[in-house]
């Protein structure tokens, strides 16, 4: 591929990940852990508080970056806030993986990273947590970096490329403490690269390993990166340590019995097959396959046709380990294949180009760039139900423990109801919930003013004084009696097999109903608007 | 003398109350709103991700028994079923009376988004003494706006008889009911429609808490010979 068709269609990829990421980001109810970062995020804003949490939610880096833009749309409360603007950042991260594979085109070659491109713009896992307000595209984002610094630190080993890797070595830090384990897996990586490349080297090139005056200064610039998050730029500067105690925290989490425990093969099982609820196949088992045939041409006894040798040995073993400890730990949630799964992309890339390659002839050159384009036409059509149909339907493999579409007309209820009260906005609402059905009701209910919560009923006081009170199950069969039949309640879904019960005071019971009779426009049919199912 | 005795009584009085409502808006002034230190939400870490299916009893304890006069038989088992989306999504609605009440994919008809219906016509008309409708019992749902209908009428047009309404603020149109949600089991959900005399029985819903779809696993009408 020549440098001018490579650099305009890697431009429309680009113009297409970050299609496919920006539009209806709206659409997907927020998660639990969405909304839990969005409040999080919402104190940072408001206030300038923020103070990194040891025993959950991650690193720091995603509210701090996400300032920036809240900026920019001239938001400054929590309740100016909604989901497009938080959900960008991640978009756009996103995106920005696509931009970083080209620190690999020197020994990967144009094609290679053009494919890899194509893959990483429409892998449905890569798309839909592109549209997730969580850390993890943004570990990815800093993941791609290192390891791509890393390589050109390798192949030209200047100074820039060190501060690089160790920026990026410091954001990943200060996204994910998971970062570990990449840290790990890189760096044998890359001492078995220079190993393989003495044993049976691709070309005549030889790596010389890092100096430690540049290995000192990246490391440097990767303390003061995370150091400067952690300490919530130098107002907790016990959060430097806080940021080692959570490893206590992380480790007894990723074997301890709980939710989310896993057995090794998950991850492999959720990438190559998945099919549940009726609904249709899930596979990127063309990423999977060709990375397979990347890695044998990693090792295989043709030689580089460059002067540089390709990255595919070190992103191999990369894969390889990280890959291994990710399902290896019991803990396991989808998104936590990504780091490994951005190394099977770039395998992916460079076993698309191998086979093109590979056959001399056009007939059976053009017979494999057919069945490829059939392989992308699958993926990008899988990534278009993934994120615009079947975005909150747990038939979508990458769909987990998320907020049903039916909760939005619980709020749109509550939203309907306070606009006919006297108090509207300032309408006393009482949350009865446990905290894993508490979210994420404090995001949707960041524009009332008098919220409270509690766990158990029999700590929130007079009931009667609220004429909205939301509970769970258990909570509900506890209120039943004190609240006498005087409320009215729905039940509405939060996740599957979750419900949430909405008790409203029988006054504004009656009073909603005279006027929804009436055919009374309410606010809430804007969130209704947002409240699609799949067809 | 009258008029002076009159302004004489009239003049404390007014001072009385031009007095008190003084007195109570400089209480009012005097008021402030309480501010109400209301409990902010607990962070925590991701929930469980449901996916298995559930055939748990929810409600706890099982259905206590249903007493029906002698006599009363299955009379709707392999009766002709119509529907107002006579193109199901998934199944057929033959479904609704073969008395297969498995919650499994393969066993419900899935019709259409928002309002819908089916009808079982029982070929004669009888005492209706039990009406047990399963909508799906793979996971635990609630169906919105759950309406039983019987009537001698096909069209529903005349003698119509409510015998379960959950239609709590009448989005269907059908007036407001006063029954309650429940939630999806494999026991279904028994009703009692008292002995109405009916050769059609009617079932609406709209949708569900899972989505908007709504389903039949099977309805099950139990009666006997009309009198």
């Amino acid at each position: 591929m020549n440098k001018a068709a490579f650099r305009g269609l890697f431009f429309i990829i680009v113009v297409g990940a970050l299609l496919f990421r920006l539009l209806g980001l709206d659409l997907r109810p927020m998660h639990h852990d969405e909304a839990n970062q969005a409040v999080k995020f919402g104190r940072l804003l408001e206030k300038g508080e923020y103070r990194y949490d040891p025993s959950d939610h991650h690193g720091p880096s995603l509210y701090y970056l996400t300032l920036p833009l809240a900026w920019a749309f001239s938001k400054t409360t929590l309740a100016s806030l909604d989901e497009v603007i938080l959900r960008l950042l991640p978009a756009l991260f996103g995106a920005g993986v696509l931009l970083l594979l080209l620190l690999f085109v020197k020994g990967m070659g144009r094609t290679a990273v053009f494919f890899a491109g194509l893959f990483a713009a429409l892998s449905p896992a890569m798309v839909y947590y592109s549209r997730f307000y969580i850390q993890e595209m943004l570990f990815v984002f800093f993941v791609i970096g290192f390891l791509g610094s890393l390589w050109r630190y390798l192949l030209y080993p200047w100074t820039a490329w060190a501060l690089s890797a160790g920026l990026c070595a410091g954001m990943m830090y200060a996204t994910k403490e998971t970062s570990v384990i990449v840290f790990a897996a890189a760096g044998l990586a890359l001492i078995l690269t220079m190993v393989f490349q003495k044993i049976k080297p691709q070309t005549p090139y030889h790596f010389i390993a890092p100096g430690f005056a540049n290995f000192f200064l990246g490391l440097i610039v990767a303390f003061l990166a995370a150091a400067a998050f952690f300490t919530s730029f130098l107002k907790n500067r016990q959060g430097i340590w806080d940021s080692l105690a959570a490893f206590k925290t992380y480790f007894e989490k990723s074997g301890a019995d709980g939710f989310h425990i896993q057995p090794w093969p998950y991850y492999f099982k959720l990438l190559a097959f998945s099919k549940s609820g009726g609904g249709p196949l899930w596979s990127e088992a063309l990423i999977l396959a060709l990375a397979l045939v990347g890695i044998v041409s990693a090792f295989a006894l043709r030689r580089q046709k460059w002067a540089v040798p390709s990255p595919a040995r070190f992103i191999f073993l990369y894969t390889l380990f990280s890959a291994a400890v990710f399902s290896i730990i019991p803990y396991k949630t989808p998104w936590n294949l990504l780091p490994f799964y951005a190394g099977f992309i770039i395998l992916a890339g460079i076993g698309a180009a191998f086979l093109l390659d590979l056959f001399a002839k056009i007939p059976v050159k053009a017979l494999v760039l057919l069945v490829l384009a059939g392989g992308i036409y699958h993926l990008g059509l899988e990534s278009y139900r993934a994120n615009f149909v079947f975005y909150a339907d747990p038939a979508n493999p990458y769909v987990y423990a998320q907020t049903g579409t039916d909760f939005l007309k619980l709020v749109k209820r509550v939203t309907d109801v306070a606009a006919i009260h006297p108090d509207d906005k300032k309408m006393l609402i009482k949350v009865i919930c446990g905290p894993y059905e508490t979210w994420p009701l404090p995001w949707y209910l960041r524009g009332f003013e008098r919220v409270g919560y509690w766990q158990d009923a029999g700590e929130a006081g007079t009931l009667f004084d609220a004429p909205v009170i939301i509970s769970d199950q258990d909570q509900a069969a506890k209120l039943r009696p004190l609240l006498e039949d005087k409320f009215q309640s729905e039940y509405y879904g939060l996740r599957p097999g979750v419900f949430l019960v909405l008790h409203i005071r029988e006054d504004l019971w009656q009073e909603y109903l005279k006027r929804s009779l009436h055919g009374s426009i309410f606010y809430g049919d804007v969130i209704l608007k947002r409240c699609r199912n799949r067809p | 003398m009258k008029k002076n005795l009159a302004i004489i009584l009239a003049g404390p009085l007014v001072l009385i109350c031009l007095g008190t409502a003084a007195l109570s808006q400089s209480q009012d002034q005097g008021k402030e709103e309480l501010k109400l230190q209301l409990p902010k939400p607990m962070f925590i870490g991701t929930p469980r991700n449901i996916k298995t299916t559930n055939l748990e009893v929810i409600t706890g304890k099982p259905r206590g028994p249903f007493f029906v006069p002698k006599g009363t038989a299955l009379v709707s088992l392999k009766k002709a079923v119509i529907s107002s989306d006579m193109q199901p999504v998934i199944g057929e609605l033959s479904f609704v009376t073969d008395a297969e009440k498995s919650g499994e994919d393969g066993y419900f008809v899935e019709l259409g988004p928002g309002k819908q219906w089916v009808q079982i016509d029982l070929k004669a008309e009888f005492d209706l003494n039990a009406i047990l409708v399963w909508h799906y019992h793979s996971q635990a749902r609630v169906f919105r706006d759950v309406v039983v209908q019987v009537s001698d009428d096909k069209d529903f047009i005349k003698g119509v008889t409510t015998v379960f309404n959950n239609d709590h603020d009448n989005t269907s149109g059908l007036g407001i009911g006063k029954d309650k949600e429940y939630i999806e089991t494999n026991e279904g959900r028994l009703i009692d429609p008292k002995g109405a005399k009916a050769r059609y029985v009617r079932l609406y819903s709209n949708g569900n808490t899972s989505n908007d779809m709504n389903h039949y696993v099977e309805v099950e009408v139990y009666g006997a010979p009309a009198k």
